[in-house]
């Protein structure tokens, strides 16, 4: 089990034939993922590692019927990448490329909500079912298992680089995951840890949840209220970095404009007070998942 | 996203068929001067800064005169608005103000969508605004893919009661606002007040317009008006950051390398992604450490964007240690970093038996890592510790090299 991936997902890789594409190819091949096919215009009838290359998604969705796209491609690139996804029918679509102009984001973002299309990113570095040895994306890297193994844990970080870290940790308290997934750092993503908390509520393979979380946005505070409505029952565990930041000079943050409409939201502690309120386990140090761990699941 | 001064932002208004004020700028009580008697009238003065709220922090003037506009530009000229300095000041055209209104575009991130806010009472702030007179604005959701066509800008202004000669004028400005801010990758664009003349005239009398920094790529026109790096300090960059920023666009493709400066601090900081930068920070903090600088350093970074960076952070006055840490790696070549860190270690003579370095790097090539950090004498962990143990190490070692209170 595990949410959103699993081997039977049919992974198509747009801009395979890029250096990091290429080198995620080999590493998810290798970890035994299937990659049904790539596109990048003009390299048609190529191959990487073994990875079958067309010019166009249409074409390959013609040969291979992918449900699930990961797209490696320039920020300038990305909108028409998500079109183009949208357009052949992709149900789940991971975008891994970091600084996406906000204006091509709400389009993307706009334009898969309303095909009713998922999108994990942009800004994320993947997401992995270690139980079914499915990635999606340079998570992992050569060495998956150091910080990836099967379990009862599901993983949601705001952090590209401390899903691998918050894995680790439990991999080290002795347990592993159900499934892992970088959300992405950007303010403006496709799923949100509340989006993500509804999917492991309903996989019986997740017993607890870990929220990595950082300064910004009002995800933990619809995490929170998504609790108390027992949309999610499961206990979570939530640690939000950057606390030094309160405390810096206001100024590193402007446009009174935005921060009026999303609300007085954004500040780790009032995050922290409103998960407690709503009675998920807030760490003060990281290291007390490996306890808190330890205590919720026995 | 980066925050252009104002007479950026009026000059891109201008050019897109918004009426603004006539204004000069000028860098002298005597510019000022010159200035204020080519406007030929009445004349505000105010500091430009990349600041909000300038009026509440005394940086906007009124002037009657060409002398008094000179008199009033040398007050605000080297006086420090919110960390800073006036090096100018724009000289503008006094409205013959009949109405203030408030007009602002931005982002909805929760809606994931553009925002319009606008009201026919301007000249307050818009928490004012929210707070004294919710009955009295329009909030406008932007269909990203509709955009905003002129019925839609007529609404807005119907809804808040406007009427006659003026709601033509009125739906006709907001067109333009929506298009300025869309063709330029703004971020925020607020016009307040948005001036109703006693002529029936609209202009747009103040202009705050930041935009977002992902986009330059396709924004030429900017390059000149934003100062890369700047959306993330509360001040001007420092000279160091400043170079920081160098070292990070020597080669903008790979990897990233971030600095801000600190106040104070005795550890020097160089970590990554973000994620573990935060918590990084965060941990030495709690433990009683003292980082001098924060950093984020990530997306596996060349050896000399690595070797650039190291130098930065040990060249800040008072730095008597480094710490290195990143979360386990998924793609960034711990052993790149390795070569870079010691490199600017060795060119600097320091000695990590008398010079606390304390690193934790795990991922990628760590077994190459360990043995070269091993072999510069550096005290070196892997994944058999955590990130908060690691920052722990490093507090500790500061506290044998120094003492308690720091002090060696």
């Amino acid at each position: 089990m595990g949410i959103l991936i699993d081997r039977h997902s049919r992974i198509v890789i747009q801009g395979i034939t890029g250096r990091e594409a290429s080198m995620v190819t080999k590493h998810t091949l290798a970890y035994g993922t299937r990659i049904v096919a790539g596109v990048t215009p003009g390299k048609g009838g190529q191959e990487v590692h073994g990875v079958p290359v067309y010019d166009t998604l249409k074409a390959a969705c013609r040969e291979h019927q992918p449900d699930t796209s990961l797209i490696y491609v320039p920020p300038a690139f990305v909108y028409d990448a998500v079109a183009e996804a949208v357009a052949n029918g992709i149900k789940l679509i991971l975008i891994p490329t970091e600084n996406v102009p906000q204006k091509d984001a709400v389009k993307c973002l706009n334009l898969a909500r309303r095909a009713g299309v998922r999108v994990i990113g942009p800004n994320s570095v993947g997401m992995i079912n270690p139980g079914e040895r499915v990635k999606l994306g340079a998570i992992g890297g050569d060495n998956v298992e150091r910080c990836f193994v099967p379990g009862p844990v599901g993983v949601i970080s705001r952090s590209g680089g401390m899903t691998a870290e918050t894995s680790w940790m439990i991999k080290r308290a002795g347990y592993g995951v159900s499934t892992s997934v970088s959300i992405g750092g950007d303010a403006l993503i496709g799923s949100t840890i509340k989006d993500l908390l509804a999917l492991f509520e309903a996989d019986p393979q997740t017993r607890a949840v870990v929220v990595f979380s950082e300064p910004g946005t009002s995800q933990e505070e619809e995490a929170a209220a998504f609790i108390q409505e027992r949309g999610f029952t499961k206990p979570l565990i939530a640690y939000i970095a950057g606390r030094f930041t309160e405390n810096m000079p206001e100024g590193t943050v402007f446009g009174h404009a935005a921060a009026l409409i999303s609300g007085n939201y954004g500040r780790p502690s009032l995050k922290a007070a409103r998960l407690r309120e709503a009675g998920a386990h807030v760490l003060e140090n990281f290291d007390d998942l490996i306890p808190t761990l330890k205590q919720i699941l026995g | 996203m980066g925050r252009l001064l104002e007479h950026h932002s009026k000059q891109l208004l201008k050019e897109m068929g918004i009426t603004v004020p006539l204004y000069e700028v000028a860098a002298s009580a005597v510019e000022a001067e010159e200035a204020a008697r080519r406007i030929g009238k009445p004349v505000v003065l105010k500091a430009l800064v990349p600041v909000g709220k300038r009026g509440k922090a005394g940086a906007i003037k009124f002037a009657d005169t060409p002398q008094e506009a000179a008199l009033r530009a040398g007050e605000l000229l080297g006086i420090t608005v919110r960390h800073f300095p006036v090096e100018k000041v724009l000289v503008e055209e006094k409205l013959d103000v009949a109405q203030e209104w408030y007009l602002s575009i931005t982002y909805d991130k929760s809606r994931q969508a553009p925002v319009i806010i606008a009201s026919t009472r301007g000249g307050v702030d818009v928490e004012e605004l929210s707070r004294s007179y919710p009955g009295e604005m329009v909030i406008h959701h932007v269909d990203p893919f509709e955009g905003l066509p002129g019925f839609r800008a007529r609404e807005i202004w119907a809804d808040l009661g406007v009427g006659g000669k003026l709601l033509g004028a009125a739906g006709a400005l907001l067109s333009k606002l929506y298009a300025t801010f869309d063709r330029y990758d703004a971020y925020l664009l607020e016009v307040n007040p948005l001036v109703v003349t006693t002529g029936g005239e609209l202009v747009a009398a103040a202009a705050v317009m930041s935009v977002d920094d992902s986009a330059m790529y396709r924004q030429s026109r900017l390059a000149d008006m934003v100062q890369l790096g700047s959306e993330r300090a509360w001040r001007p960059l420092t000279e160091l950051e400043k170079k920081m920023v160098e070292v990070n666009e020597s080669d903008p493709y790979r990897g990233t390398a971030r600095y801000t400066e600190m106040p104070g601090g005795d550890i020097g900081f160089m970590c990554g992604g973000g994620g573990g930068s935060l918590l990084c920070f965060d941990t030495l903090m709690s433990l009683g450490g003292r980082p001098a600088n924060y950093s984020e350093v990530g997306g596996n970074p060349p050896e000399a964007k690595v070797y650039g960076l190291t130098k930065g952070i040990l060249s800040k006055p008072g730095v008597k240690g480094l710490f290195v840490a990143h979360n386990i790696t998924n793609n960034t070549q711990v052993d790149v970093l390795a070569r870079g860190i010691i490199r600017a270690l060795e060119e600097l003579n320091i000695n990590p038996t008398t010079f606390p370095v304390v690193v934790r790097e795990a991922g990628v090539n760590d077994a190459i890592a360990r043995e070269l950090f091993t072999a510069a004498g550096v005290e070196y962990y892997g994944d058999e510790v955590t990130l908060t143990e690691a920052c722990a190490r490093m507090v500790a070692r500061m506290k044998e090299v120094y003492g308690e209170g720091g002090q060696p």
